[in-house]
């Protein structure tokens, strides 16, 4: 590749693949048999794990089927035995697995929602972004992909010839800085009179291949900023407001040891700006094991509360059918960090009906909102008893399938943010509601989804989020205030709020949202060695 | 209705020639091809006082006022291109998170005034600026605005006994036909700038860093039209609209029409504030376009292309209703007439007038929603804008027109340097 490459040749390079080897996914097992020192905390460096992280870059299905297990529950077994951390095998086929399902979403970054949209009447409601992991042997496969594909956006608004002489004009201080393996922080020392306060590190990579690149304190390893998916050649701004201390660049170069540059002093006593330690996938493993074993119980749960309520509906008390039906779709509600898992089992157990038409007629609608409108409608039992078998028969294959599932760690704090977004955008505004007027006890349910991969993340978070105890209090604030709303198991509708209860739910799940974003962002996972 | 030029008598001695145009020149620079005309911001009380409307103006430099000062700077500003106009419910639990809210608001408010770089959040967090106004934040001459309504003073945050003298709910007014939904509220929050995306930039920054304390009650888009083709800048019924206006810039005149001082009545804390009015007045344009234009002229007072008096030729100039006392010129009804008569009992009852144009899609008739949101500053809401409004109960203009929202707040006073907040004063 050129010293100076064409964005746009770097985006399509994983089609041509001359220069960057990780885009030869065609032949899969080169590029996920990476050198043990750019594994992740030495995943890969397992033999078997090795092995089977040569299956891997195919089809996410193939994946999984080559992970399950003739018995589904000594699979859960064994997760549960890697959840203790006693079996590293076992964490590195579940990383793998989980990882092994990116190639085809980091492509496609809306792919999982192209998915669940397929079908053109009723589909999934919820758009997941999926996060690509740019970590660890598989990071490698889809690395190419998603490098150049943040290289192109990152040159959207200019050349990189002009990149410097343009960011003079922003009026901070710029230093230039080499990246690559053998010079990594090159331009950035003592001599260059480091200084605190808001200024531009204009990085230049000046090695072979795309790399990462993060300003850390060498002695704690938190990071300071990042830029992910420099392309060679190019040149590309860090921003940073530094406060006194030391620092040094990291420079991840692909299929390369990471390197860390030398350290920096920066003088004074200027109070330094937000950082945290990266968080791993090998680190995402065990919350992650830890909450399909949880969604596992729910499954339990589920498959139960929909076997009384078709048994309801069977029998024709329909007063009972309502009753169970909540039960039961809240329990669903609460599992909202697997429903990409869950694939088009989502959309047949929970979706919703176009607007603008006849729910009752539309095609393909099935599932808790389904039978909520037939319930809350004046459907007869007997016009029913179909989809109550619909929706009972379709949990309980998602229970039997869930055994052989693997979540991907990566996007964990991605679904607690995004979880409470849903509630926003179809709870809140009652785009869900089709009669029962219980979107506030479906809120109240994510909360508590999104409370549970909390719970499952909070080892990690707290040494990361300097926000963590406001948002406990946010989340606690909201969902004190969304449970005031279940009067005995009657709860409020949404149009029945005063409007300043309505104000204050907002700004209760407003607030909560805006202190769930940080966790989103701190578990992008990121490669470490 | 004061949207008209004429709510307030300026007599020939007290004009004094001030910038008329904003922003033409700079800020816009680059852009300025593309904001096109809007870039050419009339200020409506600049050119008001402008003796000689037909003199081109020189164009004015869009600056940043300084966030800091006595008074806040959005009250004597001239209106510019882009506004919005919202109103807040306190959502914080109590006094201190209410303490808190106020202090995040100027802290957003005078980065936002002021510009900078937003800052870097490393890997913690999503970006702490939205972007839409580029890497680096301009001021682009953004005013904030901030006022506290009756309401605030209740019982939840322990302020029953500070409320401002004459703070009140706003009343319903003889022709007016308020909706509860477009009606009062906690707070006013006015953001104003020669640009929209600036305008937006800014409430999207405040309601993203204030959601957990406030949530927006009503808000309504406004914006400023160019001089067309001179002066003042026309409202939807084709007036120009603010034609007439005190001279505050001269202090004596802001101290006995504008300002809350210290020693009289009021709470100390209210010294250097301000009280608004905020009206949304529904223009019915569909009804107003049947009607002949004399019949228009008649009920203004002003003639439509020049905006001058009836009795004169240009715009700046005095209407004489001595010489007509009954009116054969200048009905005694027009609006004009009615809400300013021009006489020494009425000079006290004068408002700093600071409407925008809104455009807010269509009525289920299919009419055109279109409308004025009406804003005007004074020292005493009683004597100044209630005066006012009595006069013009029953002018011929109130079957085109339908006052149906906005509320009475007091505009705080003005944060006085970086150490000051919004309110400091109110809840120290």
């Amino acid at each position: 590749m050129s010293a100076e490459p064409d964005p746009e040749a770097a985006a399509a390079a994983p089609a041509g693949g001359s220069s960057q080897p990780a885009a030869d996914t065609g032949t899969g097992g080169e590029a996920a048999d990476a050198p043990p020192g750019a594994s992740p905390d030495g995943i890969t460096g397992d033999g078997a794990a090795g092995s089977h992280a040569h299956a891997a870059p195919v089809e996410p299905s193939a994946a999984r089927d080559a992970d399950a297990e003739p018995d589904a529950d000594s699979a859960t077994d064994a997760g549960a035995a890697a959840d203790a951390g006693s079996d590293p095998a076992a964490d590195a086929q579940r990383g793998a697995a989980a990882a092994h399902t990116e190639p085809g979403a980091g492509a496609d970054t809306d792919s999982t929602l192209a998915d669940g949209a397929r079908d053109d009447a009723p589909a999934a409601r919820r758009g997941l972004r999926s996060r690509g992991v740019r970590a660890g042997a598989a990071a490698v496969v889809v690395a190419a992909v998603v490098a150049a594909a943040v290289v192109a956006a990152g040159h959207s608004g200019g050349t990189r010839h002009t990149a410097a002489a343009a960011a003079a004009a922003d009026g901070l201080p710029h230093t230039t800085v080499d990246i690559s393996p053998s010079a990594c922080g090159r331009g950035w020392s003592a001599a260059a009179k480091p200084h605190p306060g808001t200024q531009v590190f204009d990085l230049h990579n000046s090695g072979a291949s795309a790399s990462e690149v993060y300003l850390e304190d060498p002695r704690t390893g938190r990071l300071y900023a990042e830029v992910e998916g420099l392309a060679p050649g190019a040149v590309r701004q860090m921003l940073v407001n530094l406060g006194s201390g030391t620092y040094a660049f990291e420079c991840q170069q692909e299929d390369t040891d990471s390197v860390t540059g030398p350290s920096v002093e920066v003088p004074g006593h200027v109070a330094q700006g937000p950082s945290s330690l990266p968080v791993t996938v090998h680190d995402l493993i065990p919350p992650t094991l830890a909450y399909q074993k949880w969604i596992q119980s729910r499954m339990a749960d589920l498959t139960s509360a929909t076997g009384k309520l078709r048994a309801d509906i069977d029998r024709g008390d329909l007063a009972a059918a309502r009753r169970d039906w909540l039960t039961g779709h809240l329990v669903y509600e609460r599992m909202g960090a697997a429903y990409d898992t869950f694939g088009d089992a989502d959309g047949m157990i929970n979706g919703t009906a176009p607007l603008g038409g006849d729910p009752a007629k539309a095609d393909g609608f099935t599932g808790f909102h389904r039978i909520e409108y037939g319930l809350w409608h004046g459907e007869s039992a007997v016009s029913l008893r179909g989809q109550a078998k619909t929706l009972d028969d379709a949990a309980r294959k998602l229970r039997s399938t869930w055994k052989t599932q693997q979540m991907d760690p990566a996007n964990m704090g991605l679904r607690a943010h995004e979880i409470v977004e849903n509630t926003l955008q179809f709870e809140l505004t009652g785009r869900t509601d089709y009669g029962s007027g219980t979107n506030l006890a479906t809120a109240l349910a994510n909360i508590d989804g999104s409370r549970e991969i909390l719970a499952e993340l909070e080892p990690l978070l707290k040494p990361r989020d300097s926000g963590l105890a406001r948002l406990e209090a946010s989340m606690a604030r909201a969902r004190t205030y969304t449970a005031s709303f279940d009067h005995g198991g009657r709860w409020t509708p949404l149009d029945k709020l005063t409007r300043a209860q309505r104000e204050r739910l907002d700004a209760d799940f407003g607030d909560l949202l805006e202190q769930l974003a940080p966790v989103a962002a701190i578990f992008d996972v990121r490669r470490t060695v | 209705m004061n949207g008209d030029g004429t709510a307030a008598p300026e007599d020939a001695a007290g004009l004094r020639r001030r910038g008329f145009l904003r922003g033409a020149a700079l800020g816009a620079g680059a852009i300025g091809a593309a904001a096109g005309g809007s870039a050419v911001l009339a200020g409506a009380s600049a050119s008001a006082a402008s003796p000689s409307p037909t003199t081109p103006a020189a164009p004015r430099v869009s600056q940043a006022a300084p966030f800091h000062g006595a008074h806040q700077a959005g009250i004597t500003r001239e209106v510019q291109n882009a506004c919005v106009t919202l109103s807040f419910d306190v959502t914080a639990a109590d006094r201190r998170e209410l303490t808190e809210l106020m202090h995040t608001l100027t802290e957003r408010a005078r980065f936002l005034a002021t510009g900078g770089t937003p800052p870097a959040v490393g890997i913690t967090d999503s970006p702490s600026d939205s972007g839409t106004l580029g890497p680096q934040v301009p001021s682009d001459g953004l005013s904030v605005t901030v006022g506290v309504g009756a309401s605030l003073f209740d019982g939840r945050f322990g302020l029953a006994d500070r409320k401002p003298l004459r703070l009140s709910q706003m009343p319903a007014f003889p022709d007016d036909d308020l909706r509860p939904e477009w009606c009062h509220g906690d707070l006013s929050v006015q953001l104003s700038a020669p640009h929209t995306d600036t305008v937006l930039h800014a409430l999207r920054d405040i309601a993203r860093h204030t959601r957990g304390g406030m949530q927006v009650r009503w808000r309504m888009d406004g914006f400023s039209s160019p001089s067309r083709p001179t002066g003042t800048p026309r409202n939807h019924l084709g007036f120009k609209d603010g034609t007439s206006q005190p001279d505050v810039a001269d202090p004596a005149v802001a101290r006995k029409l504008l300002w809350v001082g210290s020693g009289g009545a009021e709470p100390a804390w209210t010294a250097g504030g301000s009280y608004q009015v905020v009206r949304l007045i529904r223009m019915l344009v569909e009804f107003w376009d049947r009607v002949s234009i004399t019949e228009q002229e008649r009920m203004f007072g002003r003639n439509r292309d020049t905006g001058a008096p009836l009795d004169g030729d240009h715009e700046f100039d005095q209407p004489n209703y001595s010489a007509d006392p009954m009116g054969d010129v200048i009905p005694l009804d027009s609006h004009m007439r009615m809400a300013n008569p021009r006489t020494a009992q009425t000079a006290e009852s004068r408002i700093l007038r600071r409407a925008y144009n809104y455009d807010n899609g269509m009525d289920v008739n299919g009419n055109l929603d279109m409308g004025l949101v009406f804003v005007c500053y004074q020292q005493d809401l009683e004597r100044q804008f209630e005066a006012v409004q009595k006069r013009l109960a029953g002018e011929p203009l109130v079957d085109y027109i339908s006052p149906y929202g906005g509320g009475y707040f007091f505009v705080l006073p003005g944060v006085k340097d970086r150490t000051d907040w919004y309110g400091s004063t109110l809840l120290a």
